[in-house]
């Protein structure tokens, strides 16, 4: 169930099938993100390969002495380069590796092409998604919906990348949706279709019990990605996004100009794999200890090394010490960034109210602490705004809601219409007539017990006291609680046991908070393995393209979405 | 170092229940167990949480270490039993996902279509040749035209009245001209010449292909190679006529460019260029340091272990042999990076990458595989070394009967004691108790290690000199002298054994009020920490309140302190046990349980919430194990194990201390505060740390010495006396010091000259100069 290893795997085995001798990989665009989550260079170098290129580069020189190892997505352009290039070979011969399903009639107009004999291997690799971690992927697909609906391109990606993964791990899941989304549905049939059409390749050994599918829709909780983080991942991303591992830098005052770009892998840095689920606190902490550490290691350069064991400790360390020094600079820069923002933007009060707006149900003193904040010059206009969000969204029906208050507020602040009219979008995205099931109020008496024990004990950590929604939802899953009229399963038949492979899909996107939910619930619950995907990774920002890429912007345009919405929730 | 902890390591045999502790015998076990754990509750209750906290410590380690783990051996497929679920990171890897093949159906596509294409070739081939066959020059020009008409029918000239390529109309002007090889019709501008040499090579290659029966290189599974051959063999005997036009040949544009692709492919195939022929030696070359590598490394352990079962001669051969491949492998990867530099016009962007990747993939080699590679012993410390590996298994086996005889009596003895003890409650002592004997048991090792002159202790010290004493005047022959003083040392001993048994005492009194004082200290924070965290959230910064996520963690501690210090203890006691066990079991030390306890043992304050200790341990560890000279040392576990144990330690100081914290960057003075009273009162020597970094050069085995109680334990192990050379001894081990060294510091020049860092370089090179003074130095001392 290990997704990097899946692609890893896959990637591994191209280029062992290619045998000795230099070696050039030949990717897409899309590819070359897939490849780089799971291979470092300096990895893939010790295989021979020493050349990455792009299939549509046109600057490629004719290296007869070279090997080539192709792996592309078999869209209709890859295809076209595919012929082009084998028309007239830059390299003495091919190893083709389709991402995903190509049609015979690509396979047959690729043969035609190859006159000179060059290709000696075509295969279909189903490496078609990012691997994130081990258990989280991602099809870096932005904007998935018009409206309430799938627009076809990214559908049709989103099903190819779900089923792709479905075929790396070997899995044929039965499929639950959410049954309040029209796009989960959507994706669920195309899941299926696929499957049934491809049966042979989804003939895998039975296990006693089958794998599960389960398709959200981001709409069922707009909450989480609205809300600051503090794990470490979670917090980059949010602050600095990540994208393909890879952190921007660039705008930090005073950056070097080798940290403008760095790369964060839990594959081959040891830091960041130790730390990446913890909070901020810890990793404070531990980024000390880490640079006590290198100090101690650091030789004293003005020293001039002046006795042999000065000398034989430098030596000794000059590898690590090499490593350890660009991990250290570059954990130390990340995480002084974070705090620097975190005390501009006034991250800390901003994230308690936020966590008060997502979890608690006391309307003054939640509008009282948004008021009081809205006031605060340090508060930036995007957290005033995703402020108004999460209260909008929360006390949507409340009897005395005053957003119109808010927004007022809003407006004399400075706020820019921009985020002024998110808010209703955001509203209209993820409000309570989509909402499938009650994201606020408990319904079921564990889970106000369970509150109500919270509420005797006292919060343990007032930032960290949100859940999202999927540890609920994973929760009932695991259990067989998931009530089957919300949730039901595509088909007929039902899982009668306990599923213990589960697969989750996010329409709209997971965040990195859900990550570390699934991470957590894969640990303490035995015999269960989840994987988590979605169409992206949010932080708040890129869920506001989302909100804004599917066009529910304002009140206006809600009467043209009545029909499809009366539609969904039947 | 995958090796040495790993956690999966099943301990078996007489297991104390309760602190893991290995004993050897039923009795043993019992003795131990009643002698170990009678003050301690001994209902239900108390083992259950012992065991539940036994289970969070393992859980723990786990948690902590999975990052090194993965970093060290990838795909361990070992399942952490935390809470009950499985990490994502150690998911049993799972086979290669799904695959499908096109490649046949590739291939019956493709074969339709080359025949076709490979036909076409052949027939403008054969034609080609027939059209050249007989001498042009000297043959009439009406003959050539009928010879030529004859190769392939020409196309009517009233079938074309424009020119199918441009499209302008044939007139007595714009004249008809026919293609020789397909017959078809153009105008002068569109039609293309065929000159003889070019003929002449693309047929004769076609018989060489034949002749040769080689296959073209494209493609391996190529059969149009050797189609083409045939065909052209029948072309090569047909036509001996003669004619003359002039001396080339008319033909289309599409004819051209069809033979022109032939004429690329006949190129490319007899064409190798410099950097494939460099690179497939450069290959060659790495796979023999990978063949020869590993060979020379077990043969350099087997023979700085004192073993004889290889000659030193035929190491040092190999050695050389290894190292000129190194040289071999730089100089061509050097080579290929500079492939063509001076060309005009210079090479492709491309080609240079391509040349710079495979230097780079080279160094890394290199850099990788070098290190690795030990030296050898000199011929006399070879001598020495086997001299000593003989004494030591001599020694090993009066220790091993010792060992037996030992715990005999000390089961009878303990017997006895044990009533009256129990009766007092005398735990404190109890625990003292063990290491007088111990001593007893480790008393060859301890007198045989004048090498430890960092004594801190100045009884050790001069127990430590009146052994190298004895073991002058034994050499000396004054047998008299050989009595005295070691009635002396006898004293000494016995001195040094109650002052142990004190200091044991002391600390454990010490234990037991720091333990009030955390229980103190921490209820307090706590008291500070919900004020703070009700009251004044403005003023607090996050840290604090994530930390009181932890509380709960935290707070199990705090009901059973007491718990606490005793498994400590108890693991300090087992630290030495096992080492002694390991040493009476194995010829060469299984290093890992030596280090083991100390591990183990590292987790209790671990689990208070703190990850920098592990972290620091580890750190510490990799240096240890990536030292090389820990290589040439089998003792060296107790080395690590000694550093281990303090470092520990002090994370008792942070777990406490942390708790406080506001800024991760602003805990010094907290820390030292807090952490102050664990980290003192048991090791006079700071901070084990310091040490290292204060004598680096301080061989790694000898432990860093204190009044330490775990000292006792490490004395003990009889593979100190490895390490004990001597001093005569010192100085050449120095000399293979220093040449390893130069080793090495080549390699990092090489390294930094490739990088470019030039302020590096020099800084090496001067070192480098320096070390070979002193080695010359040496040499000239030693000769």
């Amino acid at each position: 169930m290990n997704v990097v290893f899946a692609v890893k795997q896959y990637v591994s085995k191209m280029i062992e099938d290619s045998g000795p001798g230099m070696k050039v990989l030949l990717m897409d665009k899309e590819t070359t993100g897939i490849v780089s989550m799971v291979y470092t260079q300096s990895e893939i170098l010790q295989k021979e390969v020493y050349l990455f290129e792009r299939i549509d580069s046109q600057n490629r020189e004719i290296m007869k002495h070279l090997k080539a190892i192709c792996f592309l997505r078999p869209t209709k352009e890859n295809v076209d380069y595919l012929i082009q290039e084998l028309r007239r070979p830059k390299y003495s011969i091919y190893f083709i590796y389709f991402s995903n399903v190509i049609s015979k009639s690509d396979v047959k107009s690729l043969a035609e092409a190859d006159e000179q004999e060059v290709v000696a291997e075509v295969q279909e690799f189903y490496g078609d998604y990012i691997a994130v971690n081990p258990h989280l992927f991602s099809l870096n697909i932005l904007g998935c919906c018009q409206g309430r609906n799938w627009g076809p391109a990214q559908l049709s990606r989103t099903t190819q990348g779900l089923t792709a993964l479905l075929l790396s791990l070997k899995k044929c899941p039965m499929i639950r949706y959410q049954l309040s989304s029209e796009a989960a549905k959507r994706l669920a049939e195309c899941v299926k279709q696929v499957i049934t059409k491809e049966y042979e390749l989804f003939e895998f050994r039975r296990t006693e019990v089958p794998p599960l599918l389960l398709i959200l829709d981001r709409c069922d909780d707009a909450i989480t990605p609205l809300l600051n983080q503090w794990t470490y991942q979670a917090m980059v991303h949010e602050l600095l996004g990540i994208n393909n591992n890879r952190i921007d830098l660039s705008r930090v005052p005073g950056i070097s100009k080798d940290l403008r770009e760095v790369v964060l892998s839990a594959e081959n840095d040891e830091f960041y794999a130790n730390n990446m689920y913890l909070n901020f606190a810890e990793i404070g902490s531990n980024i000390k200890n880490l640079m006590e550490d290198f100090q101690k290691k650091k030789p004293k350069e003005q020293q001039k090394l002046e006795s042999i064991a000065d000398m034989k400790a430098f030596v000794e360390n000059y590898p690590q010490f090499k490593k350890m020094s660009g991990t250290v600079s570059k954990h130390v820069t990340v995480v002084g960034e974070l705090s620097r923002l975190v005390s501009e933007r006034n991250l800390l009060e901003v994230s308690e109210v936020e966590q008060e707006l997502a979890c608690q149900n006391d309307h003054s003193s939640a509008l009282q602490n948004v008021k009081r904040l809205l006031q605060n010059p340090k508060v930036t206009e995007f957290d005033a705004a995703r402020l108004v969000m999460l209260y909008a969204l929360h006390y949507e029906r409340h009897s005395s809601n005053s957003l119109p208050g808010l927004m007022m507020d809003l407006r004399n602040k400075g706020v820019s219409e921009k985020y002024r009219k998110l808010v209703s979008a955001v509203v209209e995205y993820g409000g309570k007539r989509v909402r499938g099931s009650d994201l606020f109020s408990p319904k079921d008496a564990v889970a106000i017990t369970k509150q109500f024990l919270k509420g005797l004990k006292g919060v343990e950590n007032v930032y960290t006291q949100h859940q999202p929604f999927l540890h609920e939802t994973l929760d009932h899953l695991i259990k067989g609680k998931l009530k089957e009229n919300v949730y039901p399963y595509l088909g007929p038949s039902t899982l009668r046991d306990r599923p213990q492979d589960i697969i989750v899909f996010i329409i709209g996107g997971a965040t990195y908070e859900e990550a570390l939910t699934v991470y957590n619930l894969n640990r303490t619950t035995p015999g269960v393995r989840i994987v988590l995907g979605g169409t992206t990774v949010h932080n708040t920002k890129s869920f506001l393209e989302e909100v804004l890429a599917s066009g529910l912007h304002s009140r206006s345009r809600e009467s043209s979405q009545v029909p499809s919405r009366s539609a969904s929730r039947r | 170092m995958a090796s040495l902890d790993d956690p999966g390591e099943v301990r078996e045999g007489f297991l104390c229940p309760l602190c893991l502790k290995n004993l050897q015998s039923f009795y043993q076990l019992q003795s131990h167990y009643e002698e170990e754990h009678s003050g301690e509750d001994r209902d239900v209750k108390g083992q259950i949480k012992s065991l539940v906290q036994k289970a969070k410590k393992a859980k723990n380690r786990l948690l902590k270490r999975e990052g090194d783990d993965r970093a060290e051996s990838g795909t361990q497929g070992y399942e952490s039993f935390s809470y009950g679920g499985v990490d994502p990171y150690m998911w049993e890897p799972q086979e290669l996902g799904a695959v499908r093949s096109h490649l046949s159906d590739f291939k019956k596509h493709r074969a339709a279509r080359i025949d076709h294409y490979v036909v076409e070739v052949n027939k403008l081939i054969i034609r080609l040749e027939k059209l050249t066959a007989f001498d042009r020059t000297n043959t009439e020009s009406a003959k050539i035209r009928a010879i030529e008409k004859s190769v392939v029918p020409w196309v009517n000239d009233q079938d074309v009245p424009f020119c199918p390529d441009c499209g302008n109309k044939f007139s007595i002007r714009n004249r008809r001209h026919h293609c020789r090889l397909c017959g078809s019709i153009m105008c002068k501008k569109c039609m293309e010449l065929i000159s003889l040499p070019f003929a002449n090579k693309l047929t004769s290659a076609s018989k060489d292909s034949l002749s040769t029966h080689t296959s073209p290189s494209q493609s391996p599974n190529s059969v149009h190679g050797s189609r083409r051959g045939s065909i052209s063999s029948v072309s090569s005997v047909s036509s001996v006529l003669d004619e003359k036009d002039d001396d080339r040949i008319r033909c289309c544009t599409h004819c051209k460019d069809t033979l022109l692709k032939r004429e690329q492919q006949i190129d490319e195939k007899e064409h190798t260029p410099d950097i494939v022929k460099l690179y497939e030696k450069l290959r060659l070359c790495m796979e023999k340091v990978d063949q020869k590598a590993p060979e020379y490394i077990r043969m350099a352990a087997s023979l700085n272990a004192g073993e004889t079962t290889y000659s030193l001669e035929h190491a040092s051969d190999l050695r050389v042999e290894v190292q000129k491949v190194y040289e071999l492998i730089d100089a061509l990867s050097k080579k290929i990076l500079t492939l063509g530099l001076n060309q005009d016009p210079p090479p492709h962007p491309n080609t240079l990458r391509l040349q710079r990747m495979i230097r780079y993939s080279a160094t890394l080699f290199v850099q990788e595989k070098l290190l690795g590679l030990m030296s050898l012993p000199t011929r006399e410390q070879f001598e020495e070394l086997k001299k000593k590996r003989k004494q030591e298994m001599e020694r090993k086996k009066i220790l091993e009967r010792q060992v037996v005889l030992e715990s005999q009596q000390r089961f009878e003895e303990r017997r006895s004691d044990l009533a009256s003890r129990a009766a007092n409650g005398e735990v404190v002592s109890l625990r003292g108790g063990p290491a007088p004997l111990r001593k007893a048991e480790g008393w060859l090792p301890l007198s045989g290690s004048p090498g430890q002159s960092e004594d801190s202790d100045p009884l050790l010290q001069q127990i430590h000199n009146i052994t190298s004493f004895i073991r002058q005047a034994k050499a000396a022959g004054r047998t008299d002298e050989v009595r005295t003083l070691q009635e002396n040392l006898r004293q000494l001993q016995d001195e040094y054994d109650q002052q142990q048994t004190e200091k044991a005492i002391e600390l454990s009194r010490r234990q037991a009020e720091e333990e009030d004082l955390q229980r103190e200290q921490l209820q307090r924070l706590c008291e500070r920490e919900w004020e703070r965290e009700r009251e004044q959230f403005r003023a607090a910064s996050l840290h604090t309140r994530t930390r009181s996520l932890d509380f709960r963690e935290i707070r199990p501690f705090q009901l059973e302190p007491g718990r606490e210090p005793r498994t400590h203890l108890a693991y300090a006691l087992d630290l030495g046990s096992s080492s002694v066990q390991s040493s009476v079991a194995a010829e060469t030390p299984a290093p890992s349980s030596a280090l083991e306890p100390a591990r183990v043992w590292s987790g209790p304050p671990a689990l208070g919430q703190e990850f920098f200790p592990q972290s620091m341990i580890s750190q510490q560890n990799e240096l240890a194990s990536l030292n090389p000279f820990d290589e040439e040392d089998p003792s060296s576990p107790t080395a690590e194990g000694t550093i281990s144990p303090p470092a520990a330690e002090c994370s008792f100081g942070p777990s406490v201390s942390i708790l406080k914290e506001y800024n991760p960057f602003e805990e010094e003075e907290e820390e030292a505060v807090a952490g102050n009273p664990f980290t003192n009162p048991d090791s006079p020597a700071p901070n084990p740390f310091d040490d290292e970094d204060e004598h680096p050069h301080q061989r790694p085995s000898s432990p860093p010495v204190s009044g330490n109680p775990f000292e006792e334990a490490t004395c003990t192990n009889p593979f100190e006396m490895d390490s004990d050379s001597g001093p005569e001894g010192e100085e050449p081990i120095e000399e293979e010091l220093l040449l390893q060294q130069i080793d090495n510091i080549k390699a990092y020049i090489f390294d930094a000259k490739q990088c470019g860092r030039l302020d590096e370089v020099e800084v090496l090179t001067e070192n480098l100069r320096e070390l070979k003074r002193t080695l010359a130095k040496q040499k000239g001392g030693t000769d």
